[in-house]
């Protein structure tokens, strides 16, 4: 067995050695190298995606419930509103912040932010009703700094600036790219009752009658691939194929 | 991944009696007004907007500003365009069975033809009309044999069953057919649909007719019953032979003559002709088979198969049927022809 001794030192060699450490400390108690974000006086920079608090904007809004049917939480209820359109509530105490309701929103009515604080009182002030999702919630700003970490040659490092991050994304990352298309796969068996022609929003489906015949078409070019169509149709002969 | 192609297509547009008009009004006032009207929903099962029935009545509640004037139960509606059938069609094989697995009217044969359909991969659904305890008719999907043992399932109900509205939601569920069970206006109803949609001929892939001389609305029926003393709540079979309309009870049965129940038949029964459901793919009821057995009449291919599926797996006995037995109920409804006024 070997047994571990001090080495041996010079004196010098000693306070060489003493005088780095009391250095490494000094700088330490200056400028610290810590990775901790001093949350609320100093806020982390969340990438443009984030998924957070989740706005909406009635505008563009189209009523295809996708959101509500696509949730996996079920946090999405619709509720009607007085110009008799439904428009989605989200209860946040279900919502697990995936998002699907954002991917899925072919009308671009819902929007992410960065915001993630939001605080509530009780259980039944988590759901939240259309009304308030239009404008941002308030949330007490106390960041007096923007953290970002960076990563040099040798250390992760935070860059803290003094700036308020703008917790609304002005401009969303460009969705994902399938663009898809109505399509009618048994045209036979359509009826004729116009009433994809009716909930398209886009004005995609139009009808003409000439000589006892109507004339169903799908502009391929204007149509969205919103699902309205497809969802309204009776006769379910209506499908989304890719562009 | 389907690729788009093109995407236009036409739509045939029927004409209309009344130009200016809506088509539920040209219906309403060709078919529902006249009386004529059979009430097998055919145009309910189509209509996107509301067709519904209002007081025995088939109806549209506000058609003027809702019905989106698509013509669909113009084209479907049997009795728009009436073509009278009567007779027994014609027939493959005229013969008699009694199921040895289910009990039901008679020789529970409808019952036997649609789960031996079930069977043979034909069909994955077949739609029967149940009921509740007070006998109002509810339409069941029937998916497994083993659901049969609801025994409300089987047994006739003399009353009307909302048959197509559920077909066409079968239709839209199926994945490789649907078997439904029907009267004769409502096979008419079915073969108008498949003539005019392909969808229908698709995935209606066995229609079972039954004999039909005439049927009752629910609450004229059971008013009617109640009046006579019947007991909804230990009645167990309703059933009508050699003109007598026999209500059996858990204690006891009540009988009376079907011509004392003459006021209450429905309208559309007076102008129909189609005893046998002449466009079925086969038919059954108790005329013309012994006690106990139900009377076949074997017309298409499709119920061949079916049938000689029953023969080889033994499902069933068979026994002699004789058509002549037929031939008066076939004439008493062939007179009705008189009543069609146009």
């Amino acid at each position: 067995m070997k047994k571990v001794t001090v080495p041996e030192q010079s004196t010098v060699e000693k306070a060489v050695r003493h005088a780095a450490a009391i250095g490494v400390a000094v700088k330490e108690s200056v400028y610290p190298l810590t990775a901790t974000v001093q949350y609320p006086r100093q806020r982390k920079k969340m990438p443009d995606n984030f998924r957070g608090y989740i706005l909406f904007d009635p505008e563009k809004c189209i009523n295809c419930w996708e959101c509500a049917f696509i949730c996996p939480a079920n946090a999405i209820r619709m509720k009607e509103a007085p110009n008799k359109k439904y428009y989605p509530t989200i209860d946040y105490g279900r919502c697990i912040f995936c998002h699907f309701c954002i991917d899925s929103c072919s009308g671009g009515a819902l929007r992410a932010t960065k915001i993630h604080d939001v605080a509530y009182k009780d259980m039944d002030e988590m759901l939240t009703l259309t009304e308030e999702m239009i404008e941002p919630p308030e949330i007490i700003r106390e960041d007096k700094k923007l953290v970002e970490y960076q990563i040099d040659e040798k250390d992760l490092r935070l860059k803290k600036t003094r700036e308020e991050d703008n917790l609304i994304v002005e401009k969303a990352p460009p969705p994902v790219e399938i663009q898809m298309v109505s399509q009618c796969i048994d045209r036979a068996s359509c009826i004729g009752c116009h009433v994809c022609e009716h909930v398209c929003e886009s004005g995609a489906i139009s009808s003409s009658i000439a000589n006892g015949v109507m004339r169903m078409k799908i502009d391929t070019d204007t149509c969205t691939g919103c699902g309205l169509c497809v969802k309204e149709c009776s006769m379910q002969i209506l499908t989304l194929v890719r562009k | 991944m389907k690729m788009v192609t093109e995407s236009e297509w036409e739509v045939n547009v029927p004409d209309k009696q009344l130009k200016d008009k809506v088509y539920f009004e040209n219906l309403k006032s060709v078919v529902i007004d006249t009386e004529m009207c059979s009430r097998c929903l055919t145009c309910a099962a189509i209509c996107p907007g509301g067709i519904t029935v209002v007081n025995n009545k088939v109806d549209f509640p506000d058609y003027e500003t809702k019905c989106l004037d698509c013509g669909a139960c113009v084209r479907v509606c049997p009795r728009f365009v009436y073509e009278p059938k009567s007779g027994l069609g014609d027939y493959i094989e005229f013969t008699a069975g009694r199921s040895k697995r289910f009990a039901g009217q008679d020789g529970a044969m409808v019952t036997e033809f649609i789960v031996s359909a079930m069977e043979m991969g034909l069909i994955d659904r077949g739609l029967f009309a149940g009921r509740d305890e007070n006998w109002a008719t509810e339409m069941f999907h029937v998916r497994d044999s083993e659901q049969l043992t609801i025994t409300t399932l089987g047994g006739t109900k003399y009353t009307f069953a909302d048959v197509l509205p559920e077909l066409k939601k079968a239709v839209m569920f199926t994945k490789s057919g649907v078997g439904v069970i029907g009267t004769p206006c409502i096979v008419s109803g079915i073969r108008k649909l498949q003539q005019e949609f392909p969808i229908f001929r698709e995935k209606v892939k066995l229609v079972v007719g039954l004999f039909c001389t005439e049927n009752f609305h629910y609450d004229d029926i059971s008013n009617f019953l109640k009046a006579k003393g019947v007991d909804f709540s230990k009645l167990v079979k309703t059933d009508i032979t050699k003109g007598k309309f026999i209500s059996t009870m858990t204690d006891g049965k009540v009988k009376f003559k079907v011509t004392e129940a003459e006021d209450i038949v429905a309208s559309g029964c007076n102008v129909c002709t189609d005893f046998t459901a002449v466009e079925s793919d086969a038919s059954c009821g108790s005329v013309g088979s012994a006690k106990g057995f139900s009377t076949v009449v074997v017309r298409t291919e499709v119920a061949k198969k079916v049938i000689e599926f029953i023969r080889a797996k033994g499902h069933a006995d068979f026994g002699d049927a004789d058509p002549a037995q037929l031939d008066f109920l076939i004439g008493h409804k062939k007179k009705r022809a008189e009543n069609i006024k146009r």
